[in-house]
């Protein structure tokens, strides 16, 4: 074995996002905890950590509550103003978030791009009430962003930790009004641990065209949400089909259920037949001249 | 520091199963006083390599090294070769080669194809020197792994780890039994994207059974490995991944929801009715 040397504390920063930026859903926290006890050093631990935590909080597009309201904001890269501060485009308002403890505060208003707004606003109608349909417990934001763009993000979390289960959807839309052309991005992790680890990645880039022009607003955020929703059930039906195959074909390549002779193996036989095998192997070696040994 | 195993351990449970090598190499890095726990405690994937000697593939895993060389359950030799080596006694080897043989025909029958060893060693091997002292058993190591050919858009891989001790009491053997099975799939179509399930599970076993010759613990360990490694497979199979699938599909409805609410609804009033007229 190679000597171990101490890492510098860039070294073990380095890997202590990696590990944080692979937290499963609603996890973070705890391989935080983790993190902190193995690192052993708080003060170069909360300095080096914060770029980590934004990365992981904008990734996966962690909600948060706005002080005194009720509806969840998402906070993502497509929202955010500068270092902290991000866009809550639907009630056209700017906050402050504290990536360590997940927390909002200084919310002042944020008066809307004019010339995006309209389509902004009709895309996020329609985008809400297809959440609503589909997302149990989905929340979305829609954003104006670079070159006339829209953006959508959609996050779905289900957090279960007393039954070892944790699960999130994310899907990221990026609308081009001008070309009708949505560019998707679909990822679902979802994490079992009741006495095991189980996880599964999953994740498929998405191109669809629409013909509606978008000089009536409303009517191509409805030809834009209804392209998205025909994708994500697509999406979902293969995941669906895949499951099937994997216990239907996958499981069995690697190691069947029962032998071929759909019976359990017969030890004594094994071992009786291994010993008859040397056995006669002996008898065969024995008289022949011509044998190895 | 037993915090720190437990937090160690801990977030082993939590990153994804899918890097169970890169994350454990990377903690080690981290913590480097927690290695020798750290790779006791965590089982990863197995490697394949070719006994020269005998021209078959084995495993190489914790069991079967020393040093940076690795001992092949075919020719009993090492690769690279080395001078002073553990070796299992005289006795235990000989069970070894018949474990072997008789895990090679259900590796068959069970994978038809992969890979096994069965790695055995003496429990008092840092005695071995007082002679007289009986034997009072040896512990084990039966391992598999099984690497799909990849079709279907399918890859997918099998390691299972099968670590036992075995107490001879008398004419009765008590068998402890740890078994740790790492499944790891991806897929990748067009429609799908790319779907990586993967995990690992881990389970406890122990047993009296009956030891009339010695050959009666090849089929005693054979019959507890064939039994786990079923039970395991199915929970994979059956609650572990199903149990996935269904929280996809808890994030995400296919059907309208508002849909599936309004039938409910409806159902709910044609119920009411039905117990108004009732009454």
């Amino acid at each position: 074995m190679e000597e171990l040397r101490d890492l510098s504390t860039e070294e073990k920063l380095k890997i202590v996002t990696n590990f944080l930026l692979s937290s499963p859903p609603g996890e973070a926290d705890e391989v935080f905890n983790d993190v902190r006890v193995l690192m052993a050093d708080d003060p170069a631990l909360q300095t080096g950590i914060l770029d980590a935590l934004r990365e992981y909080n904008t990734e996966q597009y962690i909600t948060v509550k706005l002080p005194g309201q009720e509806n969840q904001v998402l906070v993502s890269k497509f929202g955010q103003i500068e270092n902290d501060l991000y866009l809550d485009p639907k009630s056209h308002q700017a906050f402050r978030f504290d990536h360590m403890n997940r927390r909002a505060t200084e919310v002042e208003p944020r008066p809307p791009v004019e010339e995006t707004e309209p389509l902004r606003t009709a895309v996020e109608a329609a985008i809400t009430n297809y959440v609503e349909d589909h997302f149990k417990d989905g929340v979305s934001s829609v954003y104006s962003t670079e070159n006339g763009t829209i953006t959508i993000a959609i996050v779905d979390n289900k957090y279960n930790s007393s039954n070892f289960w944790n699960g999130r959807w994310r899907s990221t839309w990026v609308v081009n009004p001008e070309s009708g052309k949505l560019k998707g991005n679909i990822k679902v992790n979802v994490h079992y641990y009741e006495d095991g680890n189980v996880q599964l990645d999953s994740n498929k880039d998405i191109e669809v065209e629409t013909s509606t022009t978008a000089e009536n607003p409303a009517a191509a955020a409805a030809a834009y949400v209804r392209l998205i929703g025909k994708a994500e059930n697509e999406y979902q039906t293969a995941v669906n089909e895949s499951y099937i195959e994997l216990s239907e074909n996958t499981f069995k390549s690697l190691r069947r259920s029962l032998p071929l002779t759909r019976q359990k193996l017969d030890w004594d036989k094994i071992l009786n037949y291994k010993i008859g095998q040397e056995l006669s192997f002996t008898k065969i070696a024995e008289p022949g001249p011509t044998s190895n040994k | 520091m037993g915090d720190q195993i437990d937090c160690a351990l801990d977030l082993m449970r939590r990153l994804p199963p899918q890097n169970t090598e890169d994350n454990l190499s990377q903690l080690v890095d981290l913590v480097p006083g927690l290695q020798d726990e750290l790779l006791n405690a965590i089982d990863q994937p197995l490697k394949v390599a070719k006994c020269k000697i005998a021209n078959k593939d084995y495993l190489m895993s914790t069991f079967n090294r020393d040093g940076d060389s690795f001992r092949s359950p075919w020719s009993n030799e090492y690769d690279p070769p080395i001078n002073d080596g553990i070796f299992p006694s005289q006795k235990i080897r000989k069970l070894e080669v018949s474990a072997n043989e008789a895990f090679d025909t259900y590796r068959e029958m069970y994978y038809e194809g992969g890979t096994s060893s069965v790695y055995f060693w003496d429990n008092d091997q840092e005695q071995e020197l007082i002679q007289s002292k009986l034997q009072s058993g040896f512990s084990g190591a039966v391992l598999f792994k099984k690497v799909g050919d990849g079709s279907r858009r399918m890859k997918g891989a099998w390691d299972s780890i099968h670590v036992f001790k075995a107490n001879e009491r008398g004419r009765n053997a008590h068998y402890k039994l740890t078994s740790t099975v790492m499944l790891y799939t991806i897929t990748s179509k067009p429609e799908l994207g790319n779907m990586n399930l993967s995990g690992s599970m881990t389970r406890q076993f122990e047993a009296d059974y009956p030891i009339d010759d010695p050959s009666a613990h090849i089929a005693n360990i054979g019959r507890m490995v064939e039994d786990i490694e079923l039970k395991m497979r199915n929970l994979l199979q059956e609650v572990y991944f199903g149990k996935t699938k269904d929280i996809v599909n808890d994030l995400r409805s296919i059907k309208s929801l508002v849909e599936s609410q309004k039938q409910a609804d409806i159902q709910k009033e044609l119920l009411g009715k039905l117990m108004e007229r009732k009454s």
